[in-house]
């Protein structure tokens, strides 16, 4: 994927570019708003990582207004060191796709770059999804895996969802939490692996290839391939 | 005397003594006016009337007659009343009771008020002179001086009062500073003492209860008040303090450690895992923080939204049954229906999460958590978290929910010591209490939360 990285601070900028790279994305890196305003018109990219502080008289929201205003779709990451509810909303509402919080682990960053690349846009009709062996009809909302029937709780159905439509990407537990409980907090015991370990258990049969991967450091995966 | 100019006790005084005085010259102007404008003509008059009276006596009897009316009514009347005077051509008395024409009396008709020569001594008088035809004059007078005491008195008691205003005013003024002064000496004091860091001073209180001593109450609450935070604050600053450190000197001795050592690849790798997680607990503590932080600022309260919290309470129950399922607990829920309150339902059911995680971590294996969701009596929703765990030694309930604070039951288990702090302020924001309780044994927590309270608090 092609990605534009507007960050002021150095070391952040540099771990983060050198991250993408090395995870096999082309990476433009803007110091400033300017230059990132500049870039993001004028040629296109797969997802912006954006920094909200931005020195100058320019900060990244009026960049992503700016930019929504123009007409330009490009999945938008915010990267800010505001954690508070108020600050998230506004961050979405001006036209961001997703708001992490500074300091992040790069595996959380990097998962939810792919995420934003990678997403299926929405409503498109779609009436299953496949991931393998494993089917999961939308509509009359069965999953069976090869001839074999497989009975999900409605939150499960909703993680196996999330999971299927992000296949081959890594998914963060904090993405998870956002996406299938809603829950922006920090739930300190592990809960989210107790509940992937339990979907799991339904998923991959002792004789079955196993699906649902654990990412170390990161996340889940669930992969189609070995 | 610039400080005694701009002392406002003083300045008070003043105008109230200089109000004292109008009101005393407003009393005393139109008294003196009236007093000389009504009876000092009303005088004249009389004395006017009596000498027409005698002339008409004079005109219809003759000197004879005129002198018998008269010698009648000296006979009659009271001592000094009135001076009457009838001489002849060459002022040689017939009748009255003066002995000779009086010293002084200038010449001519008329009405004179003059100082004469009665009775030996001068006298200040009121005069009336009359010539009659033949050369016979007639002297009807009023002792004037018979109201001079009153008048003098009349204006020495003005200068007294006066002067006595003045006195007064200026004194009392003097006392009031001097009083004032003192207290506000006192306040000065403490004020500065507190200024140089030292919070345990407090304003001196008399039991009059006056102003000053309403203020100084007023001021000792707002002191206590200040100390109560400040001491949060530098309790919560020790704490944070302290329970960043021990993360990070882990952190600081491990990679101290891998420069020092300089281990295999594989090792130094888990190591570097090791680190991140480290500082990844120093982050938790610092989210956490500015959760409560965030919280405790109300600024959520502007996104106050029905919720039933029944049902929030029901997902994070389902949210949590597979870890209570893996442990062994027994975990139930139960609620009365619909429980609707004004509030933000992401902090509610951190509340509640942070509720059950409490509770999830201190139960043994194969125990019970039971959470509760109903109506009180009086309107209010009740969601309640109990466990069989060891609860909370009642010493310990207090300060369970101060920030960092971690009882003898819960050392040992994960955590940063700010879950019941959270769940406190939620509770709070929300116009609530959080109630620790005795479940008998473990722990029963209860989030009580008004119904009005929400759009009352704003």
């Amino acid at each position: 994927m092609k990605i534009l990285v507007v960050e002021d601070n150095e070391r952040v900028a540099r771990f983060v570019t050198r991250g993408l790279r090395e995870s096999g994305h082309t990476v433009e890196h803007a110091a400033n708003a300017r230059d990132g305003l500049f870039m993001a018109a004028s040629e296109p990219h797969d997802v912006i990582v954006m920094d909200r502080m931005l020195p100058g008289d320019i900060d990244g929201l009026a960049i992503i207004e700016a930019l929504r205003k123009s007409g330009n779709r490009t999945p938008i990451l915010i990267l800010s060191a505001l954690n508070d509810v108020d600050e998230r909303i506004r961050g979405l509402r001006s036209g961001g796709d997703d708001y992490l919080t500074k300091p992040f682990a790069f595996g959380e960053l990097l998962a939810r770059v792919d995420a934003l690349g990678r997403r299926s846009v929405p409503g498109s009709g779609e009436r299953t999804l496949q991931v393998g062996d494993l089917r999961m009809d939308l509509l009359s909302r069965r999953v069976t895996r090869g001839s074999r029937a497989i009975t999900l709780q409605p939150r499960e159905f909703k993680l196996l969802e999330y999971l299927m439509r992000h296949a081959n990407q890594v998914v963060t537990r904090t993405m998870l939490l956002e996406a299938v409980w809603d829950y922006n907090f920090d739930p300190q015991t592990n809960v989210v692996d107790v509940h992937i370990s339990k979907l799991r258990g339904k998923l991959e049969l002792d004789s079955e290839r196993p699906l649902l991967r654990t990412v170390r450091n990161a996340g889940y995966m669930l992969c189609e391939h070995e | 005397m610039n400080r005694l100019i701009r002392s406002s006790a003083l300045t008070w005084a003043f105008g109230y003594v200089l109000l004292g005085i109008a009101a005393l010259a407003a009393f005393a102007v139109p008294l003196w006016y009236a007093w000389n404008v009504t009876i000092f003509a009303g005088r004249e008059e009389i004395l006017r009337d009596d000498a027409q009276r005698l002339t008409e006596v004079f005109a219809h009897e003759g000197v004879a007659g005129l002198t018998a009316h008269i010698n009648a009514r000296v006979g009659l009347q009271i001592a000094g009343e009135r001076t009457l005077l009838l001489t002849d051509g060459a002022y040689r008395p017939l009748a009255g009771n003066l002995s000779a024409w009086p010293r002084g009396v200038p010449a001519g008709i008329g009405m004179h008020a003059v100082m004469a020569d009665l009775a030996g001594q001068p006298t200040h008088t009121l005069l009336v002179q009359t010539t009659f035809p033949g050369g016979y004059h007639l002297l009807v007078g009023r002792d004037l001086s018979r109201f001079l005491p009153l008048e003098r008195r009349f204006t020495w008691g003005l200068f007294g009062a006066v002067t006595f205003l003045f006195v007064v005013g200026v004194g009392g003024a003097i006392l009031m500073r001097r009083r004032l002064l003192a207290r506000v000496q006192g306040i000065r004091q403490t004020v500065s003492a507190i200024m140089q860091g030292d919070l345990r001073h407090r304003l001196p209180t008399a039991k009059s209860d006056d102003e000053f001593d309403t203020l100084s109450q007023t001021l000792n609450g707002m002191l206590d008040h200040i100390e109560h935070l400040i001491r949060g604050i530098s309790n919560v600053s020790n704490s944070i303090a302290h329970d960043l450190r021990t993360p990070l000197a882990e952190l600081r001795s491990r990679l101290e450690e891998l420069a020092t050592t300089r281990p295999p690849a594989a090792e130094t790798f888990a190591e570097i895992d090791a680190a991140v997680a480290d500082v990844d607990r120093v982050m938790r503590i610092f989210s956490a923080l500015l959760r409560l932080a965030e919280i405790d600022s109300g600024a959520r309260r502007s996104g106050f939204v029905r919720v039933d919290a029944a049902a929030v309470a029901a997902e994070v129950v389902e949210f949590y049954e597979p870890a209570a399922e893996q442990k062994g607990v027994l975990f139930s829920f139960h609620s009365a229906g619909e429980a609707a309150v004004a509030g933000d339902p992401v902090l509610l059911a951190q509340a509640v999460s942070n509720l059950i995680d409490n509770s999830l971590k201190s139960v043994a294996e194969r125990g019970a958590i039971s959470v509760r969701v109903g109506r009180r009596a009086d309107g209010a929703v009740e969601i309640a978290v109990a466990d069989d765990g060891p609860g909370i030694a009642d010493a310990d309930k207090p300060k369970a929910t101060e920030r960092f604070f971690r009882g003898d039951t819960s050392r040992g288990t994960p955590g940063v010591g700010l879950g019941l702090s959270i769940v406190d302020a939620v509770a709070k924001l929300h116009g609530g209490v959080l109630q620790l309780l005795d479940n008998h044994p473990g722990l029963l927590a209860q989030m009580v939360l008004p119904v009005t309270a929400a759009r009352s608090s704003r």
